[in-house]
């Protein structure tokens, strides 16, 4: 694992001219039209799109969980098809399961994957810990609110170890306050445990405050519009002369893409 | 935890109190009044009548015995039904292929109640407890399989996915997410089969036995001892009641996950 964290350029993940289409009311609907992406080891890149343009099912593709029309998908330059362990998720709906307690969620991972039982509840506490869910072990999904839901996902992810985490708007259903606690955490939780992040939003601060690189997508049917880099310093302020720049280029950009769609 | 009693519930009390109070003395000034005296016990008796039927036998046995005769056979068909009933409910919701072939048939038996089968049981089994056990078990194990059934069709597709992604192999999916998913919708179908195993128990006794609640209210009647009858009707009332409410304490306790609090 220590070999893994060294270098820091190697591509993790790569996306090669990849395709989706769903057939809906028997006709072929293509969603992602031609995806190239590179992501490097430890980057925390932003997916920044429009509602409905196929953000989801990109990252179900990652994961596994949706087949590919076209194109390929490289992990660790392996080719993947299925389910794969170096991917984790967390979900734009939480998706606990709502008759495990927080820690039956957070070691559900390690557990199936054969880990002894001291083991697996020694990293599952671990990551409890470091969401802030402390006291919370022995609590079922519904007697948390929606905030503590969204970091026992996140803690979920995390204890499974894999290298490449996918986090599908995770605070989409958040109000402010939360998410923009919820935003520090997470950075504060990356900037510790490193790992690959590919972060889904449609929110331009929260791309802007956690983004190594921003990739903004086209609508529907989705592709690469335009990508930035951003080096401000972390943590970031949200009202410096750059942030504050550059959200306002992007959120003309996406003005842009919006009155193009129509 | 407070004990304390808000001026709604003490209000609810009383006037519960209240309304059990006016039945009993409307019950006892008809006794006196009217003919209806003549034949049925008054409440006073039915007391006295409890409590001799705690101690000299009913028939064969004691007031507690036919219970105990009554609960036994329950238990049998209920255990029957409910084990198999669950078996057949998650193989036709959670496999396309059981559905296909199981549901057609079952469809057919289903709207049958339990009580139209005590001929033919008789005819099979003969008169005595092996047809008083499936009679019982045809009224929950339709019950069952319709409750789980749908509950293990209505299994969250995603969190399939999610446990997948994190892992989990493809043959542990029935037990690790299909079958938690389906506890709910078990306790409802035990809930349901067990009320009805209560009553079927009691019409088959009626018809096919020597002992038990049904027996008991049964030959009161016949033998024109009315207070026989008040005192089945009650112990039948009596034993409703405390299983439907050990049934929904169980419920409370594996169920947890889904109540908020
Ligand atoms: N399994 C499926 N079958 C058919 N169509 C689908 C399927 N999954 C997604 N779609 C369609 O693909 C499109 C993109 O869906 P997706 O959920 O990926 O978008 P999204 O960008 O994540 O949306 P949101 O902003 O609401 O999260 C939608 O129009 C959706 O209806
Ligand atoms: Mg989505």
């Amino acid at each position: 694992m220590e070999g893994k964290k060294l270098n820091g350029n190697e591509s993790v993940v790569r996306l090669e001219n990849l395709k989706k289409s769903f057939e809906i009311n028997g006709e072929d609907v293509q969603i992602i039209n031609g995806i190239n992406l590179d992501i490097k080891k430890n980057e925390f890149i932003v997916l920044f799109g429009a509602g409905q343009c196929g953000k989801t099912t990109l990252l179900k593709m990652i994961a596994g969980l949706e087949d590919i029309t076209d194109g390929n998908i490289y992990i660790n330059d392996k080719k993947s098809s299925g389910f794969n362990e170096d991917v984790g998720m967390v979900y734009q709906t939480t998706a606990l399961f709502p008759w495990l307690s927080v820690m039956g969620n957070v070691e559900f991972g390690p557990k199936h994957r054969g880990a002894a039982k001291s083991e697996r509840r020694k990293k599952a506490q671990y990551y409890i810990d470091l969401v802030g869910l402390s006291g919370f072990e022995k609590h079922f999904p519904v007697q948390l609110s929606g905030g503590m839901q969204q970091r026992v996902g996140i803690a979920r992810a995390y204890a499974n170890d894999p290298e490449i985490i996918l986090m599908d708007e995770p605070f989409g259903h958040l109000d402010a306050q939360t998410r923009y606690l919820m935003e520090e955490d997470v950075e504060k939780i990356w900037a510790r445990e490193k790992r690959t992040v590919i972060f889904v939003t449609n929110n331009i601060e929260e791309a802007l405050y956690l983004a190594d690189r921003i990739i903004i997508l086209t609508e529907c049917p989705a592709t690469v519009m335009k990508e930035y880099v951003i080096d401000l310093p972390r943590p970031r302020s949200m009202v410096s002369e750059e942030f504050l720049r550059l959200r306002e280029e992007i959120s003309r950009l996406a003005d842009a893409r919006e009155s193009e769609a129509g | 935890m407070k004990f304390k009693l808000s001026g709604k519930s003490i209000q609810a009390v009383v006037l519960g109190t209240l309304g059990i109070l006016s039945f009993f003395i409307i019950w006892q000034l008809t006794c006196i009044f009217t003919k209806f005296g003549t034949i049925f016990p008054t409440p006073p008796e039915v007391a006295a009548g409890m409590i001799r039927g705690f101690i000299e036998p009913i028939g064969s046995v004691t007031l507690l015995g036919h219970i105990g005769i009554s609960l036994g056979r329950v238990l049998v068909g209920y255990t029957l039904s409910s084990v198999l009933g669950t078996l057949v409910g998650l193989l036709m919701g959670a496999s396309r292929l059981g559905k296909a072939i199981l549901y057609p048939i079952f469809n057919i038996i289903k709207p049958i109640p339990g009580i139209a089968w005590i001929p033919i049981a008789i005819m099979w089994l003969g008169i005595g407890n092996a047809t008083i056990y499936f009679i019982i078990f045809v009224g929950g194990f339709s019950q069952m399989v319709m409750n789980v059934m749908s509950g293990a069709s209505n299994v969250d597709q995603e969190l399939v996915g999610v446990a997948r992604v994190l892992g989990l192999k493809k043959n542990h999916v029935f037990l690790t997410i299909i079958l938690p998913s389906c506890v709910p919708y078990i306790f409802t179908g035990l809930q349901v089969s067990l009320s009805t195993s209560w009553m079927a128990v009691l019409a088959a006794e009626m018809i096919t036995a020597t002992s038990g609640c049904g027996w008991l209210i049964l030959a009161g009647m016949q033998s024109g001892i009315m207070l026989n009858n008040v005192l089945g009707m009650i112990a039948i009332g009596f034993i409703g009641l405390v299983l439907a409410t050990l049934m929904r304490m169980l419920e409370r306790r594996l169920c947890s996950w889904k109540e908020r609090n």
